[in-house]
């Protein structure tokens, strides 16, 4: 069949299945009302914890070093009194775990809380949002400048806003690379202006990330970038506390006098204000419910607490709810009654025995390491008095933060003995590679391989102590 | 604007959970470049290997971009051209 036989089809246009696309490009500007009440002060409060965590911490000494110290250059992660090795990748599999399976719990139990009060995102764009405007002013007063002609006025209010952030965004930075070159050097080379061309460009890009994705990108970072924000959804169940328009009260919606009863003009309670649209950081409309913009930061919330308070009606129009709850009129303990459901249940008791699992192996993690390697190059040869020679190569993990001497020992095979060292030396925090040489008699065990082990045992203290296997070759 | 961040945010996730595992398991000062074991310190060799990650799963997501588009972006561009 040739193609000029084909029939030729027609070409069907297809529309893109999304209009985000559009909305990304001419997106309109938020500028989130600033709100006080229960929730913002909950929200600011992390804020605090958090930055004063992520600031602070790397500051603290510890056994005369950094307390938190992710020291890539020596391949060793500092955790207060842990130190954790690449052989330890394990546990930082756990801990990916442990943080996913939280995440999980909270999300099934009272929706978006990370997205809302702990994210980083949030946080940054809460710190950021709070400079701008203190610099420019309230929410009024920055649509006013976006739209006005540049003047001295509003040259120097940006310049003075960008700068602000500009210095934060640097002193993220700063800190960022902190957590892995020690941040007391790091200080001082970065005024003596000796900083290492990576550290620097770390320095810079974090930096310049924390300003872009606070300052300029904001909401759209939750709407288009985030990857939890698109599956979250999957942890909701009718039973998970959500923010909540209550539509049956609220609705018809209308303006009218304050202290007008609603029944009295056939209205709902919503007052249709539009605070909880102005105050709302990715600028939807809760009363248009559940959306997967929304990030549960409960800022409409608090604003229309305050209006219902002001209208002298009951706070809770906009509320932390689930579906069944507004549907079967539930209270309060109804619907903390089924916080215990088989989803919760489950994720608590996987989250639980990992937890444990965790802190039992942080416990019991060993703090001698040996890995006995053979020496490839010389298999097996007979020395002096008839004695068959090994080597192998001892590589010698001092996790502890103590220096330690070890005595090396071998068993497994009538009268089979150490030549030359038997005690090792290792720095705290320290490894030491030797090479030993083993010898045994001809005529003990078998020909071919033989299972032999080394003991390495601190001088110091009998319980560290690492029992390892190796074969011993007799040609 | 979205077409450079589906390019290049998806691959700055992956390239950043490349980067931890790889260096995980291997240490930088084992690798051999063109031969020659790796003189560069333990810093650059991370921050050259999450860069080179980038650009290597940012070269996916290109393609991936490249091949999901519709028939209607390809027709409509070469009756744009004609």
């Amino acid at each position: 069949m040739t193609s000029s036989s084909r029939i030729p089809t027609p070409i069907v246009e297809i529309k893109p299945q999304f209009d985000e696309e559009s909305l990304y490009e001419v997106h309109k500007k938020v500028h989130p009302r600033a709100v006080s009440g229960i929730f913002a002060t909950w929200r600011w409060a992390l804020v605090w914890i958090t930055q004063l965590v992520f600031y602070g911490v790397c500051w603290l000494p510890w056994n005369g070093r950094q307390a938190v110290l992710f020291d890539l250059v020596e391949r060793k992660f500092y955790i207060f009194g842990l130190i954790f090795w690449p052989q330890d990748v394990f546990f930082l599999a756990i801990l990916l775990i442990i943080s996913a399976y939280s995440l999980f719990l909270f999300t099934a139990v009272g929706g978006r809380l990370w997205c809302g009060y702990a994210c980083p995102q949030t946080v940054y764009t809460e710190i950021f949002t709070w400079i701008e405007q203190r610099i420019e002013g309230e929410r009024n007063a920055r649509i006013k400048l976006d739209a006005a002609p540049m003047s001295p006025r509003k040259f120097w209010l940006r310049s003075t806003k960008y700068g602000a952030w500009t210095l934060l965004s640097l002193w993220t930075g700063f800190t960022f690379v902190g957590y892995f070159t020690p941040v007391k050097t790091l200080w001082v080379s970065t005024w003596s202006f000796s900083l290492g061309p990576w550290e620097t460009f770390w320095m810079f890009f974090y930096g310049a990330f924390t300003y872009l994705f606070a300052g300029h990108m904001r909401e759209q970072v939750c709407k288009h970038m985030c990857p939890y924000a698109r599956f979250q959804g999957v942890m909701f169940d009718p039973d998970t506390l959500t923010i909540t328009y209550d539509t049956e009260r609220g609705e018809p919606r209308g303006a009218r006098k304050k202290g007008v009863d609603p029944k009295a003009i056939a209205r709902g309670d919503c007052v249709d204000c539009g605070i909880c649209v102005q105050v709302c950081p990715t600028g939807i409309d809760i009363r248009e419910g559940l959306q997967y913009e929304c990030i549960g930061c409960a800022a409409c919330i608090d604003a229309c607490d305050q209006v219902m308070e002001k209208m002298n009606y009951p706070k809770g129009l906009i509320r932390y709810s689930t579906e069944h709850a507004i549907e079967q009129h539930w209270g309060w303990k109804d619907i903390l009654g089924h916080i215990v459901r088989p989803r919760v249940v489950i994720y608590s008791l996987i989250l639980g025995a990992i937890c444990v699992a965790f802190v039992w192996g942080i416990a019991t993690k060993p703090v001698l390491r040996v890995d006995v390697i053979r020496d490839r190059a010389t298999l097996a040869r007979e020395v002096e008095d008839g004695l068959i020679e090994n080597v192998y190569r001892l590589h010698v993990i001092n996790v502890s933060e103590t220096p330690h001497r070890y005595a090396i020992s071998v068993t497994g095979l009538q009268g089979i003995d150490l030549a030359g060292e038997r005690i090792i030396e290792v720095p705290a925090a320290g490894t030491k590679s030797i090479s030993v040489q083993v010898r045994a008699p001809s005529e003990s065990g078998n020909k071919g391989s033989n299972q032999v082990y080394f003991d390495v045992k601190a001088l110091a203290d009998e319980k560290i102590s690492v029992h390892e296997k190796a074969s011993f070759l007799r040609p | 604007m979205l077409k450079v961040l589906l390019v290049l945010w998806p691959s700055f996730v992956v390239a950043g959970i490349a980067e931890g595992v790889f260096f995980t398991v291997i240490d930088p000062q084992e690798l051999y470049l063109f031969g020659q074991p790796v003189h560069f310190s333990r810093l650059a060799t991370y921050s050259i290997g999450f860069l080179g990650f980038w650009v290597v799963c940012a070269a996916s997501s290109l393609m991936t971009w490249f091949l999901q588009l519709g028939p209607d972006d390809l027709n409509r561009r070469r009756n744009d051209a004609g």
